[in-house]
């Protein structure tokens, strides 16, 4: 019984694929899904998200949503989301440095503002981080 | 008749027209492409969030949390969505019409300014207005959204109702008040989405499991949600507005070239009147001398 994930955010559908398992970053940690699982629906946080198919994992960087899971179907609701290979190190780099510097630079920022700054920083931390898990 | 000098003029003028009309009709046409495939590209998104709201709905009790509840209308809230530049036929005009028709206290907030300079010129209640460029991101909807959110929480407007012109197809675009909130019950409102998007009913219907809660994900799923769904009727206005555009600027291209063949004709006819008019005259000096 294979699982079947699809990730959407609102520019495109990121992932659409059978596979044999996924881990989810959770608000509360992360949580493992299986084939015949309960049905849940959970708030995802910033986080990496592993897939299992076939005895290989791949990963992929995920921003806040929403993930729904009924019986053989997982999908995920993120802001972003990007597979590891498509994550350009040098660019999320660079964009997260100069998020960081807007952040520091300015003291009264219009809270919107900031807070996309800060999701910002937090979504190129968490690409970074799995660019860079396998070194 | 006219004399040739006067009609070559208005050839030239006529000619002009027609190719920056032209020029506009192509420009439209470019950026109503790209506007339709965002569009298109939200609706996987749109139509899954439909499904959890779906899913969530009857597990969480109603009127608990403050998008839901339903209070007795004083001042309605308006968001008018129209585009910054005319010239795209009876787009603005169509929507004005719907405001035109309200006659209850309500205050407005615009995005576009053809919209803001309607309501100043109306003197209705503008609580603010806001311009989104045509490749609209997430986070310009997001400032007046939060905006009109908050003063619904606050008790100074009691609905959040959205005025568009929601996109059909290339050729038809309706203006349509589209209410958002309250949220009267969850249910009507996915309902209301799934006509839209057309999205698959929920079918597991066995107990289902919330992290952290089902409260706490609602708190978190309703005012993403609303963000998203204004997102998206504005994005479907500027596909409309690019629409309009484009089928105005047809009509304006093919009307200056039927214009420009009449006056062809025109001319034409008027240079050979002075021709012939030139060989009668000839023709008689030369009987008379002879």
């Amino acid at each position: 019984m294979p699982l079947t994930l699809e990730i959407v955010t609102p520019e495109a559908k990121v992932y659409s694929d059978t596979i044999d398992s996924v881990v989810i970053p959770t608000v509360e940690g992360e949580i493992g899904i299986l084939p015949g699982h309960i049905p849940l629906l959970t708030q995802v946080a910033f986080g990496e998200l592993r897939v299992t198919k076939g005895g290989t994992t791949h990963f992929l960087a995920v921003s806040g949503g929403f993930a729904q899971v009924d019986d053989l179907n997982v999908r995920v609701l993120a802001e972003h989301a990007i597979t590891e290979e498509k994550i350009d190190e040098n660019a999320v780099e660079a964009a997260m440095k100069r998020a960081e510097q807007e952040l520091k630079a300015s003291k009264d920022m219009d809270p919107q503002q900031y807070e996309h700054l800060q999701s910002m920083v937090r979504y190129s931390g968490v690409q970074l981080a799995v660019k860079r898990r396998k070194r | 008749m006219a004399s040739t000098r006067d009609i070559r003029r208005r050839i030239k003028s006529v000619k002009n027209t027609r190719q920056i009309t032209k020029a506009m009709e192509l420009v439209a046409a470019s950026k109503m492409k790209k506007a339709q495939s965002v569009a298109l590209a939200g609706r996987p998104y749109a139509q899954l969030m439909a499904d959890m709201l779906a899913a969530l709905a009857p597990r969480v009790s109603e009127a608990q949390h403050p998008l839901l509840v339903q209070r007795e209308v004083k001042v309605r809230g308006i968001l008018l969505v129209t585009t910054d530049k005319g010239l795209c036929g009876p787009l603005n005009a169509n929507l004005f019409k719907l405001v035109t028709e309200i006659k209850t206290p309500a205050k407005y907030v615009a995005i576009g300014r053809k919209g803001t300079q309607f309501l100043a010129r109306t003197k209705r209640d503008v609580l603010a207005d806001f311009t989104v460029s045509d490749r609209v991101g997430f986070n310009e909807v997001k400032a007046p959204v939060e905006f009109m959110v908050k003063l619904f929480l606050e008790g100074t407007i009691d609905t959040v109702e959205v005025i568009y012109p929601r996109f059909k197809n290339t050729l038809i675009q309706e203006a349509l008040v589209r209410p958002v909130l309250p949220l009267t019950t969850v249910k009507d409102f996915v309902s209301h989405l799934r006509a839209d998007y057309g999205g698959v009913q929920f079918k597991d219907d066995r107990d289902m499991l919330f992290e952290p809660d089902a409260d706490a994900v609602l708190a978190a799923l309703l005012p993403f949600y609303v963000n998203r769904y204004i997102y998206q009727l504005v994005v479907s206005a500027k596909a409309s507005e690019q629409s309009a555009r484009m089928v105005a600027m047809k009509t304006a291209k093919d009307n200056a070239t039927k214009l420009l063949g009449d006056l062809t004709l025109e001319y034409n006819k008027a240079r050979q009147a002075g021709i012939t008019q030139e060989i009668l005259e000839i023709a008689a000096a030369s009987f008379s001398s002879s």
